[in-house]
């Protein structure tokens, strides 16, 4: 089994590599460390379109959606490149694939062409206070009324809320029915009557963490909703399917470039900080116990590569993707967090200098990835939760 | 008024429901250190922040009973 690249395929490669040279200008990534638009401001929507015109955006999807009808794995390439800045193409996040899997025609063609140029973006919806981990238990509900519902309760860890134009919603449409089947999934637009959004400020908003830190958000936020209406056809499925419709679309995100490179990024860069520094004559790279340790990483950073390259072969082929994917999702996180201590260890104090500090390391981007790389595990499912998905959907055990 | 169940502060409501800007697409942003709330049994509880809130989450009966 080969699990190289075709020529065309580092052909491609190379082009979106000049590409990103070109075209990825200081302005955007003076842009991308802003956090009031999530870094999405006029250069870097102009980058996104020039990304578009070379048709590199939604390279799998349908055509008819304004996709490319390509492969998951030249997808997948354009998506690695870009995303080593800190760039995401097109369609990031569970809503598109859960679209593309159970929207209406309708909602297909007004949403997918929309998050391929950029010009719609969703935040996501799911967790909130009291459901995060134990995501059936949310409380906020969506009544019928007409042919609309209306919506009352809040959300949690909304990140992208403050530069969103939907958001992407799961709410309780059957309080009398078992937690997971009555459950809904709607599209809302943020400037609908009734939505609050509240900032948080998290530990990487003061001082900035650097381009490239994992999980480097300065800004979350949560979300209230009191009484919003919204058209019954912007709900995603069927009623009270919501459950499955949302558990799929996260299983499909956990396909790809963005969530294998959150967890690899930081070896590549501490083994070329490694091979580039010298202290009077002495090179990190000669001690046997940090090259030691970074062979390790090394190894565990392949079975990474491998579950990725497996997950995205799987939906290639239409195959059944169910604890694939939680099986990534533990992974991947548990190894940025052995990364995080192995960089700890490596760079002793060093590892600890915020982006204030003007003797940090790489303007801080290790020490604000020891801050980020923990809450890996938790969100967008913890690992908890992914074991007993593997344990259920894998292993064939009854839910506990 | 509102009093947080919690702590017994007094929260204004108008004043952590009040709108200090919009997000870029027109949501209604309000100022965090005004409080924040929870829909609960179909109406809304006000907190004095985060803490409050999380306490309250883990034992809604103790704040709840009379």
């Amino acid at each position: 089994m080969d699990f190289g690249y075709t020529p065309e395929q580092e052909t491609l490669r190379r082009e979106v590599q000049e590409f990103i040279a070109e075209h990825v200008t200081d302005d955007v990534l003076g842009e991308l460390e802003t956090a009031e638009e999530g870094g999405r401001g006029v250069h870097y929507r102009e980058l996104i379109r020039k990304v578009a015109e070379r048709q590199w955006i939604g390279i799998s999807w349908p055509k008819e959606y304004g996709g490319q009808g390509g492969s998951r794995i030249e997808q997948y390439i354009v998506e690695e490149e870009f995303a080593r800045l800190g760039i995401a193409v097109g369609g990031a996040g569970s809503g598109a694939p859960a679209i593309l899997a159970a929207g209406t025609e309708e909602q297909k063609r007004h949403f997918i062409p929309g998050l391929i140029s950029g010009e719609i973006i969703f935040a996501l919806g799911f967790t909130e206070p009291q459901a995060g981990a134990d995501l059936a238990g949310l409380q906020c509900r969506a009544v019928r009324d007409g042919d609309e519902y209306v919506i009352n309760g809040q959300k949690m860890y909304t990140s992208a809320a403050h530069y969103a134009t939907h958001i992407y919603l799961m709410a309780r449409t059957d309080p009398d029915a078992p937690r997971h089947r009555g459950i809904s999934i709607f599209l809302v637009p943020m400037d609908a009557p009734g939505i609050t959004v509240r900032p948080l400020w998290t530990i990487q908003s003061d001082p900035p963490a650097p381009i490239g830190t994992t999980y480097g958000m300065a800004r979350t936020n949560e979300t209230f909703f009191e009484d919003v209406r919204v058209p019954a056809s912007m709900m995603l499925g069927e009623e009270n399917s919501g459950w499955y419709v949302g558990a799929m679309g996260l299983n499909l995100d956990r396909v790809g470039a963005s969530r294998y490179l959150i967890s690899v990024r930081r070896d590549e860069d501490i083994v070329n900080w490694v091979k580039e520094n010298d202290f009077g004559g002495h090179s990190p790279a000669d001690d046997p116990a940090v090259r030691d340790k970074l062979a390790e990483l090394w190894t565990e950073a392949q079975v990474c590569r491998l579950m990725t390259m497996r997950s995205m072969s799987l939906v290639e082929r239409g195959g059944n993707f169910t604890y694939e994917g939680s099986a990534e999702k533990v992974w991947a996180p548990e190894h940025g967090v052995h990364t995080t201590e192995t960089i700890t260890q490596i760079l002793g104090p060093y590892a600890q200098l915020l982006s204030s500090s003007e003797e940090a390391i790489e303007n801080g981007l290790f020490a604000h990835n020891v801050m980020g790389a923990f809450q890996s595990g938790i969100n967008h499912g913890s690992v908890q939760v992914m074991r007993d998905q593997m344990a259920r959907r894998g292993l064939g055990m009854p839910r506990g | 008024m509102a009093k947080d169940p919690v702590c017994g502060k007094e929260i204004d409501e108008a004043q952590a429901r009040a709108q200090t800007s919009q997000t870029v697409h027109g949501a209604s942003e309000v100022d965090p250190q005004q409080g924040t709330r929870i829909f609960h049994d179909g109406s809304w509880i006000y907190f004095c922040g985060l803490e409050c809130r999380t306490r309250f989450l883990a034992s809604p009966a103790t704040y709840t009973s009379d």
